[in-house]
C-alpha cells in the first residue's frame, strides 16, 4: 500500500465540475508529480488532498489512515506540510522566525507562557538548520517581506519542510522563477528528497520529469495518463494534448 | 538551564519603557494638580489603559477587530456592583466576580466568532454587543436599566493584617496603577511568549499558521476571552470610580471610541501604542474640550486622517522621528518583529 | 384563525414595506462591495444622512431658518417632498465621494483599513448629525395624500406603508433596467466581476468607483428618507440601518439581485413580525437574525471567497 492514497474524488464548486473520480497514490521516499494544463483542476486537486477544501465524494488515506474531511491542522499533525504557489509567509517576521514557528516542537510549546523563543538555543538552531538547507544561511534576522523574490520561494518550502513532515507537497515551486533559480530549486529539491517524501504539482514540464519518479497527468478533472517519466513520453493521451512537446 | 536563568532575569520581564510608564504613572497623583489637570483624569487615563491594552490584544496583536468592547466594560462594571450587593462586600471578590463573569460571557460569545475574521468578526462583535445592550437596558430589576446601579461602594483594600480605604481618588489611582503594573507586565510576558508569536502570525497569515498544525480557534477563543476579562477588570474598576455603573458604557460609541484610541496611538505596531492613545485622547478632551463641544467630531477626523495616512499612529510617528534623529529605532516596543537570538549559533 | 390572518395582513404589509426599503438599501451596499470590494461601515449614515437632508429641505425645522429661502417653505408640501426626494440623494452622493476618495489610500492594503475608515467615517457621520441637528429625534413632514390610513375590512392599513412598498418597488425596478438595459449597467456590472476588465474596456477605473459610490450612497440617502416615517430620524439611526443592509446581503449573496430583494423581504418581514407582536424586542431581532444568519449561513456564496471573507 503506498504512503498516500486519494480514491474516487469527486469536487465541484457550485454547478462546475472540478475533479472528477480522481485516483491517485505517492509511494514513500519518491517524488511524485502532479502536472496538467492550466484549469484542469490541479490546484483544486492538491487542496482536497491537503485538506483546504473537502471532497464531495471519495476517500483520502495516508499511511493507512482516512485523513478524508480533516481540518488542515489535524492533517499536518499527521505528518503533510505543505508550500504555496501564493506564497504564504509572515511577511512582519524575520526568516528565521518564520521557520521557527513551523517546528513540531515549537508548536507543542504553543501554550507555555513563560517560555521563551529567542532563547530556546535547541529551536534556533533547528531552525537555522533548515535555513541554510535552503540556501538562506545568514539571511536569519532579514525580513521576510524584505527577501529578493527567489528567497522567499525558498523560505515559503523551508516553512513547509521545518514542520518536519513525512510527505511534503509542494505548489508550484518554481513559479516565477528564472532559469537558474529554477535549477537551484532542482538541486535543493533533490537533496531534501532524502529525508522526505514529496508531491509537486508543476507546469514546467522539464523540471518535473528531471525529477520525478512517477506523474500523473490531470486534464479535464481527471487523471488521463500516469506513470514513470520514460512511459509517459511514449503516451499517446500526453502527446495528443500537447503536453509531451516540453518532454 | 539557558531558559530558566534567562526568565529569572530582570531584562525578560521589564524593559526601559515599561519601567518609564511605571515612573510617569506612579508619580502622577503627586504632579497632576501642579500642572492644572486634577485626581480623577488619572484614574480615567489609568483605567481607560487597561480596557486599551485588552482591545490592542485583538485589534494590534491578532488583528481582530472587535467594534463592541464597549458591552464587556459595562458588564465587568455591573457585575463588580451586583457581586458587591448581592454576594459579599469584598473587593478580592467583587474583582473575581467582574473578571469572572466578563471572561464566560465573552467566552460565550468568543464561541460564535472564533471561526471568523474580518468583517464577519467585527460585525458580530457589534451583534453581540447590542444584544447585550439590550438586555442590560430592558433588565431593569437587575441593572438598573436607564439609570444605572447606583451606589457602588470603593471597598477597602483588605491585605488581611491591615485595610487601606480607597474612598479618595487618589488611594483608588493607586489600586488601578497596581493593577495596571500586573496587567502590563503579563502581557509584556504573553505577547513575547510562544503563544504571542502564535497569534501575531495569525494577524499576518490564519491559513498558514493551520497548515503547520496550530489549532487557530482554540488561540483566537483564548486571547478573546482574556481580552474579555482583562476589559471586565477595567470595568470593575471603572465602577468603583464612578461609584455606579451606567449603560451608556455599553454603546457602540464607546467600543468605537476604544478602537480610535487603539489606532491612533499606534497598537499595530506598538505594545504601548494604547498607552499613547489613551493619553492623547483624554488630553484632547479636556483642551479641544474646553474650546469647542464638537471635540469628538474632530477626534474621529484624527482617527479618519490616521489611517489613511499614518495607520501606525503616534507610535509610527515617534519611530519615524528617530529614525530620521538617525538613531536606531527601539526594538522592544514592536509587537511582532524582535531581534534574532544569536543564542547557540555557530 | 381566520381572524388571526387577518389581523396579521398589516403586519405582512409592513414587513413587506420594510424588506423593500432593505432591499434597496442593501443593493447600494451591494453595488459598492461589488465595485471596490469595500464594507462600507457608513453605509448606514448615509442612510441617516439623507433622511436629515430631507427633513431640513421639508421643513424650517430641519435648520434652514435664512428669511431668503422662506419663500421655498411656502411652496405647496408635495413640490417639497419632490424637491427632498430628488436634492437630498444628490447632497448624500458628493458625501459619498468624499468618502471614496478617502478610501483610494485603503485600496490593495488589507481590508481590515478600509473597515477602519469606514467605520471611523460612521462615527464622523453620526457626530456630525448631532452637531447639525442635535440629539432629538425629528419628524419628516409629508404629503397628505400619501399619510392618514384607510379601513379594509375591521382593519386600517396605513397609506404610507402602502406609498413605501410602491416607490420601492418602482426603484428597485428602475435599478435593475438601468444595471441591465443600459451601457452604463454593463460597465458597473464588469467592474463588479472583476476589475481589471474595465482597465480593458478602456473606462477609468478610478472615476467608475467614485459614480459608483456615489450613485450606492444615493440609493441608501433614498432608503433613508422613505424609512424616515417609519422608524423615526435620530442621529443613531445608522447604525440599525446598516445591519440589515448586511445580513440581506449575506443572505441573499454577494452579486445576486434578486437574491439580495428577496433575502430583503424576508428580513423586513421578520423585523416587522417582531415589532407587531414583541414591540420591545424588534431591534433586538435584527442583531439576533444577523447572529444565526452569518453563523449558519455565511459559506453560502457558491463556495467562493468574497471581499466579506477578507
Amino acid at each position: 500500500m503506498a504512503l498516500f492514497e486519494a480514491s474516487h474524488l469527486h469536487k465541484r464548486f457550485a454547478d462546475q465540475v472540478v475533479l472528477e473520480d480522481i485516483t491517485l497514490s505517492f509511494e514513500e521516499n519518491q517524488i511524485s508529480g502532479i502536472m496538467g494544463p492550466n484549469g484542469a483542476g490541479k490546484t483544486t486537486c492538491f487542496n482536497v488532498l491537503t485538506g483546504r477544501f473537502k471532497p464531495d465524494r471519495g476517500r483520502v488515506h495516508f499511511d493507512g489512515r482516512d485523513i478524508t474531511g480533516l481540518p488542515p491542522r489535524k492533517i499536518a499533525r499527521r505528518g503533510i506540510a505543505r508550500s504555496f504557489q501564493m506564497m504564504n509567509l509572515f511577511d512582519e517576521y524575520t526568516a528565521l522566525e518564520n521557520i521557527v514557528l513551523a517546528l513540531p516542537e515549537v508548536r507543542d510549546k504553543g501554550f507555555r507562557v513563560l517560555h521563551d523563543l529567542s532563547n530556546d538555543s535547541g529551536a534556533q538552531d533547528r531552525g537555522a538548520q533548515v535555513l541554510a538547507r535552503m540556501g538562506l544561511g545568514g539571511r536569519e534576522g532579514a525580513l521576510a517581506s524584505d527577501l529578493p523574490y527567489g528567497q522567499r520561494r525558498a523560505l515559503e518550502i523551508g516553512i513547509a519542510l521545518a514542520a518536519e513532515p513525512r510527505m511534503l507537497f509542494l505548489d508550484e515551486p518554481t513559479s516565477g522563477l528564472g532559469t537558474d533559480a529554477t535549477a537551484i530549486l532542482a538541486e535543493l529539491i533533490g537533496e531534501i528528497r532524502k529525508s522526505v517524501s514529496i508531491v509537486i504539482i508543476e507546469h514546467d514540464m522539464r523540471f518535473l520529469f528531471d525529477l520525478a519518479d512517477h506523474i500523473s497527468v490531470i486534464h479535464w478533472g481527471q487523471v488521463i495518463a500516469q506513470g514513470a517519466p520514460d512511459q509517459l513520453r511514449e503516451n499517446e493521451w500526453v502527446r495528443a494534448s500537447n503536453l509531451g512537446a516540453l518532454a | 538551564m539557558n531558559q530558566n536563568s534567562y526568565l529569572s532575569s530582570f531584562r525578560a520581564w521589564f524593559t526601559a519603557p515599561m519601567l518609564l510608564s511605571f515612573l510617569v504613572f506612579g508619580t502622577m497623583p503627586l504632579w497632576i494638580d501642579a500642572v492644572g489637570l486634577y485626581q480623577y483624569l488619572g484614574l480615567e487615563v489609568m483605567i481607560w489603559v487597561i480596557f486599551a491594552l485588552a482591545v490592542n490584544l485583538l485589534l494590534g496583536y491578532t488583528g481582530l477587530p472587535s467594534f463592541g468592547h464597549g458591552a464587556f466594560l459595562g458588564i465587568g462594571a455591573y457585575a463588580f456592583g451586583l457581586t458587591q450587593f448581592n454576594v459579599a462586600a469584598n473587593l478580592w471578590l467583587s474583582l473575581f466576580g467582574a473578571v469572572a463573569v466578563t471572561a464566560i460571557l465573552g467566552g460565550l460569545v468568543a464561541l460564535l466568532i472564533s471561526h471568523r475574521r474580518g468583517i464577519y468578526f467585527a460585525l458580530m462583535t457589534i451583534a453581540c454587543a447590542q444584544i447585550f445592550y439590550f438586555i442590560a437596558s430592558k433588565w431593569t430589576d437587575v441593572t438598573g436599566g436607564e439609570d444605572g446601579l447606583l451606589n457602588i461602594a470603593r471597598l477597602p483594600v483588605d491585605l488581611g493584617l491591615t485595610e487601606i480605604s480607597i474612598r479618595s481618588n487618589f488611594s483608588l489611582y493607586y489600586l488601578c496603577f497596581a493593577a495596571y503594573v500586573i496587567i502590563v507586565v503579563g502581557l509584556w510576558r504573553l505577547v513575547h511568549s510562544p503563544f504571542g508569536k502564535v497569534i501575531s502570525a495569525i494577524k499576518q497569515n490564519d491559513s498558514r499558521v493551520a497548515f503547520l498544525g496550530y489549532n487557530v480557534w482554540l488561540y483566537k477563543w483564548l486571547i478573546f476571552t482574556l481580552s474579555c476579562a482583562i476589559t471586565g477588570l477595567a470595568g470593575a474598576l471603572f465602577a468603583m470610580a464612578q461609584e455606579g455603573a451606567y449603560i451608556n458604557i455599553m454603546s457602540l460609541q464607546w467600543s468605537g471610541i476604544a478602537i480610535l484610541i487603539v489606532l491612533i496611538g499606534g497598537g499595530f505596531i506598538s505594545f504601548w501604542g494604547p498607552v499613547l492613545g489613551v493619553i492623547f485622547y483624554f488630553l484632547a478632551r479636556d483642551i479641544l474640550g474646553a474650546y469647542t463641544e464638537t471635540w469628538l467630531l474632530w477626534f474621529g477626523l484624527i482617527f479618519v486622517g490616521m489611517v489613511m495616512f499614518k495607520p501606525e499612529g503616534l507610535a509610527g510617528m515617534w519611530r519615524d522621528g528617530r529614525t530620521l534623529l538617525g538613531r536606531k529605532p527601539a526594538p522592544q516596543p514592536e509587537p511582532s518583529v524582535t531581534e534574532p537570538s544569536a543564542a547557540g549559533g555557530d | 384563525m381566520a381572524d388571526f390572518l387577518l389581523t396579521l395582513l398589516p403586519h405582512l404589509l409592513n414587513g413587506i414595506a420594510l424588506g423593500l426599503l432593505f432591499a434597496l438599501l442593501s443593493l447600494g451596499f451591494m453595488l459598492i462591495i461589488g465595485v471596490m470590494e469595500v464594507i462600507n461601515l457608513a453605509h448606514g449614515s448615509l442612510f441617516a444622512l439623507g433622511a436629515y437632508f430631507a427633513v431640513m429641505l421639508m421643513s424650517q425645522d430641519g435648520g434652514i431658518t435664512h428669511p431668503f429661502m422662506a419663500p421655498y417653505f411656502d411652496l405647496p408640501i408635495v413640490l417639497r417632498y419632490i424637491v427632498a426626494l430628488i436634492v437630498a440623494p444628490a447632497f448624500v452622493a458628493v458625501v459619498g465621494m468624499g468618502l471614496e476618495v478617502c478610501l483610494r489610500r485603503t485600496y490593495g492594503k488589507d481590508p481590515l483599513y478600509g473597515l477602519l475608515l469606514t467605520f471611523g467615517a460612521a462615527l464622523v457621520l453620526e457626530e456630525m448629525i448631532r452637531e447639525i441637528w442635535g440629539p432629538a429625534e425629528y419628524f419628516l413632514p409629508i404629503p397628505k395624500a400619501i399619510s392618514g390610513g384607510f379601513f379594509f375590512g375591521d382593519m386600517i392599513y396605513s397609506n404610507y406603508r402602502i406609498f413605501a412598498a410602491v416607490f420601492a418597488m418602482a426603484m428597485i425596478g428602475l435599478l435593475w433596467a438601468f444595471l441591465n438595459r443600459t451601457p452604463y449597467g454593463a460597465v458597473i456590472k464588469a467592474g463588479a466581476h472583476d476589475s481589471e476588465m474595465v482597465r480593458v474596456l478602456g473606462y477609468n477605473l478610478s472615476r467608475l468607483r467614485l459614480y459608483v459610490f456615489a450613485f450606492g450612497a444615493a440609493l441608501a440617502a433614498i432608503a433613508g428618507i422613505i424609512m424616515a416615517p417609519i422608524w423615526g430620524v435620530r442621529p443613531h439611526v445608522g447604525v440599525d440601518a446598516v445591519i440589515p443592509a448586511f445580513v440581506v446581503i449575506v443572505l441573499g449573496g454577494v452579486g445576486s439581485f434578486w437574491g439580495a430583494v428577496s433575502a430583503g423581504l424576508l428580513v423586513g418581514m421578520v423585523v416587522a413580525l417582531t415589532a407587531a407582536y414583541l414591540t420591545e424586542w424588534s431591534l433586538l431581532s435584527m442583531y439576533l437574525l444577523l447572529l444565526v444568519v452569518v453563523t449558519f449561513r455565511s459559506r453560502g456564496f457558491a463556495g467562493k471567497a468574497s471581499a466579506l471573507e477578507a
